[in-house]
């Protein structure tokens, strides 16, 4: 009896623990519609399911090009306010967002694959676009190694480019600001908010 | 209130308000200090985000011209703010915990802020707490010359929560060390406060008046005044009692001892006499015996006087164990040669037993002292009396017995009985009436006055009773209750009369105080007990609670426990308990102060008989224990005034009427 009620808490901690779980679905589409729900049965059968015994290269094309398909729109227009970091529920069920929604739910489907978060980092560029303008941006990097010594060693998910490319072979990215690491380590506030949110499963 | 509550009370708010003030202080230092390093962190970071941007600055310079040169087409609102601004400001924005960032220039300014409102902390403790951290400016500069301004402001959030712990902990620490200081301060209070209790006890013990002596000394200093000061009064008082009642005691001794034999002296026996004739028992009336010693000159020739004196004190001795078995019963030596021996409730065969076994010790007792028996010779008269005989009968013809005694030739004991001569209703007779008053409730009741003549307040009214045959002839109590007893019908006799008296009379008794008496033979039946709770249950809702029961004072006497359990009885019901016949006979007055009644009644006569001081004595002992004396059978209006004297005011039969 005991064993029984053991293995049902681990069970009901383990399913809860996944990042799509079936309440997830149902309620995407009572909010935003079938094709919500479909997207998020595609993140766990065409990514987390496929991919998960694959090399971290792999995992990277894969997910980054499953993302860059949502359409980019400012968090003015999806959210009311000029800067907002939108759950990886959000960004999937409304299937809009800016750079950062991008970074981060690149990150947290990695994650979820089995790459090691302590490689991933939350990158300030600065970008400049086709029209020669430029742009304060947010790309997700990966370390190939824990201490970078060059541009090669470091690859890039960024929402304007569909490949994954060695920071060397994006002459666009003018200049690096900052590498923030994401939910391991000690937290910012906008992580804290952040980490609150994806616990909750804000959708 | 009780001082322990009030010391409780005023000792814990005081434990209280040290506690908030301590917790105040501590929360007030601890925002102090997290304000104070939050701002410390707050200008550490300006610091580097300032060199930071400045670092840049011609960077952003350029990127300032290159906006001005390409101006927005697409963007609803062009973006004057380079985008290495924005990044710098948007990474220490995100990667850190700020409330708002700000840089600005002449021509451009980028802000970041986060307005949300703070969460994980109640809004009540925002309110109550209300950190306000100032805003930290600081110029950017680059190369001499200023670009713009950096204004950073820190987030309390942090702060709040810290707050909030810290709190929430001081709270469960206030409440701990409350909680443990309460009951430490209660602990304490009780061991100091205790002598208190105990004086309070000393004190409540005076009033009930037995006397505690406390002998553990207090701690505290006042207390200890205090329980001296208590220990002393309460030995004061019990000394005032105990010489009183030791008083009293010398005072009878001197007045009814006869001195050499220790036996009571004539002045004793004639007061007693009139209520040892009347005392009631199983055997109407009994016998009273006359022994005479002659040749008592001999005796004193041949022992001399000192060893005569012996010779008499153990005749005495003789007297006494041989009527040991009969507590009533009463041995005075009432001159030189001549005792006297009251054997009330004895028939005339058990008498001639106590008369036969004297005569042998007697002689035994010649035989030790080698006086020869022609020389002396003790004779008894006996006469077996009636309770409706005067004292005077009596001793005429005991008399005529020893006459008869002295001059019979074979023995010296002579017994005189006429009751059998007398005309009276046989025992079968006897039942029958009694047994037909009981069921048809054939009583009359007599409703005597106690009175207080000086303040002419009625104080009760004592109920006596007789009983009428199918005739009409009425039976006075005196001459039913002998053979009541005798036939053991005392007790549905008495428990029929109480039921009438509680359910017939009940309108008139409401609002008078009346006394019953419950007579000794009534109250010797254990069954009674249970009888007369019942009963009184019965009667409870009538709320008779003017009702006094009296009872015999040598019964209270001998049997205290027994009216103890009468008197809790009648305490639970709200009635009282009085003493009749009272005649002094006790050495101690510890069984008065145990059954503390409400009254003694003593005959007029004997209250007479008294000196001054001795009724002063008594009065002592009766003052101290709130009891009345009431004088009863006062018939001359002489005496009245005698008793006034006396401090006696109370008295009961007619006469008080008349006054």
């Amino acid at each position: 009896m005991k064993l029984l009620l053991s293995i049902f808490i681990l069970l009901s901690v383990l399913l809860n623990a996944r990042l799509i779980s079936q309440d997830i679905e149902i309620k995407a589409e009572k909010k935003y519609g079938k094709s919500a729900k479909k997207r998020f049965i595609s993140i766990q059968k065409d990514l987390i399911d496929k991919y998960k015994d694959a090399n971290d290269t792999v995992k990277l094309e894969a997910v980054n090009s499953w993302v860059n398909r949502v359409k980019y729109d400012s968090d003015m227009h999806v959210y009311g306010v000029s800067d907002y970091w939108a759950t990886l529920y959000q960004f999937v069920g409304k299937d809009r967002g800016d750079c950062e929604d991008y970074t981060i739910t690149k990150y947290y489907i990695l994650k979820a694959l089995g790459v090691d978060p302590h490689k991933m980092k939350f990158t300030y560029v600065v970008y400049r676009d086709k029209h020669g303008r430029l742009l304060a941006h947010m790309v997700l990097a990966y370390l190939k190694t824990p201490h970078p010594k060059s541009k090669n060693d470091i690859l890039i998910l960024g929402n304007n480019n569909p490949r994954v490319l060695p920071a060397s072979q994006r002459p666009d990215l003018i200049k690096m600001i900052k590498m923030i690491n994401g939910d391991t380590g000690p937290k910012s506030k906008k992580w804290k908010k952040l980490e609150i949110d994806m616990q909750r499963k804000k959708l | 209130m009780t001082l322990f509550k009030q010391m409780a009370l005023a000792v814990s708010l005081l434990i209280l308000m040290i506690l908030a003030a301590v917790m105040v202080q501590n929360y007030q230092t601890a925002k102090k200090d997290m304000l104070q390093s939050l701002y410390q962190m707050t200008v550490n970071n300006i610091s580097s985000l300032s060199s930071e941007l400045a670092n840049n600055a011609n960077k952003a310079v350029i990127m300032k011209s290159i906006l001005n040169a390409a101006p927005q087409d697409k963007s609803a609102t062009p973006d004057k703010v380079p985008a290495v601004v924005k990044s710098i400001i948007d990474a220490a924005f995100d990667s850190g915990y700020y409330k708002m960032i700000e840089f600005k220039t002449d021509t451009y300014s980028y802000k970041q802020e986060d307005n949300d409102p703070i969460e994980g902390v109640p809004a009540w403790f925002v309110k109550l707490s209300n950190l306000h951290i100032e805003p930290i400016s600081t110029e950017v500069t680059h190369d001499w010359m200023s670009i713009g301004k950096l204004t950073v402001v820190g987030d309390v959030t942090l702060t709040y929560k810290a707050l909030y712990k810290i709190f929430i902990n001081l709270l469960y620490l206030f409440a701990f060390v409350s909680i443990i200081s309460l009951i430490v301060l209660a602990v304490m209070l009780h061991f100091i406060l205790k002598p208190l209790k105990r004086v309070k006890h000393q004190a409540e013990a005076i009033i009930n008046n037995e006397f505690i002596i406390e002998e553990e000394e207090p701690y505290t200093t006042e207390f200890k005044e205090v329980s001296n000061a208590m220990n002393s009064m309460v030995r004061r008082v019990r000394e005032i009692f105990k010489q009183a009642t030791e008083a009293l005691k010398r005072n009878k001794e001197l007045q009814y001892n006869d001195p050499v034999t220790k036996l009571f002296n004539r002045r004793y026996l004639m007061l007693k006499l009139p209520e040892l004739i009347e005392l009631e028992g199983k055997v109407e009336g009994g016998v009273i015996m006359l022994l005479a010693l002659d040749g008592a000159e001999h005796i004193n020739q041949i022992l001399g006087r000192q060893k005569a004196d012996a010779f008499f004190y153990e005749f005495a001795q003789i007297l006494k164990n041989a009527t040991l078995i009969n507590e009533e019963s009463i041995s005075a030596r009432v001159n030189g040669t001549e005792f006297i021996i009251m054997l009330p409730n004895t028939d005339k065969e058990n008498a001639r037993h106590i008369a036969e076994h004297i005569q042998e010790r007697f002689v035994e007792l010649l035989e030790k002292n080698n006086i020869p028996q022609t020389q002396a010779s003790l004779s008894i008269g006996l006469y077996r009396y009636k309770n409706t005989m005067t004292p005077a009968e009596l001793l005429t013809r005991v008399d005529t017995a020893l006459l008869h005694a002295k001059n019979a030739e074979q023995s010296n004991i002579y017994l005189y009985d006429d009751s059998d001569n007398e005309e009276s209703l046989t025992k079968t007779q006897w039942r029958s009436l009694l047994e037909q008053s009981i069921q048809k409730h054939s009583f009359e009741f007599h409703f005597i006055p106690v009175k207080n003549i000086r303040t002419k307040e009625l104080m009760h009214k004592f109920v006596s009773f007789d009983i009428i045959d199918q005739d009409g002839k009425r039976y006075s109590y005196n001459s039913f209750i002998a053979p009541a007893i005798t036939l053991g019908v005392v007790s549905p006799l008495y428990l029929s009369v109480m039921e009438v008296l509680f359910n017939k009379y009940h309108a008139k008794l409401q609002h008078i105080n009346y006394s019953i008496r419950l007579p000794k033979a009534f109250l010797e039946e254990e069954n009674n007990f249970e009888r007369v709770a019942t009963l009184l249950e019965k009667q409870k809702k009538k709320v008779l609670k003017n009702l006094c029961f009296e009872i015999a004072d040598s019964f209270a006497l001998h049997k205290t426990a027994t009216v103890l359990g009468y008197v809790d009885l009648f305490r639970k019901y709200g009635y009282a308990l009085g003493i009749h016949s009272y005649t002094g006979s006790a050495n101690d007055f510890s069984y008065l102060k145990d059954i503390n009644p409400k009254y003694i009644k003593a005959d007029a006569q004997f209250l007479l008989d008294q000196s001054q001081d001795a009724i002063a004595s008594l009065q002592v002992v009766t003052n101290s224990l709130d009891i009345d004396i009431i004088a009863t059978g006062v018939e001359e209006q002489n005496d009245v005034e005698k008793l006034q004297k006396y401090n006696i005011f109370i008295f009961q039969g007619s006469i008080a009427d008349s006054i």
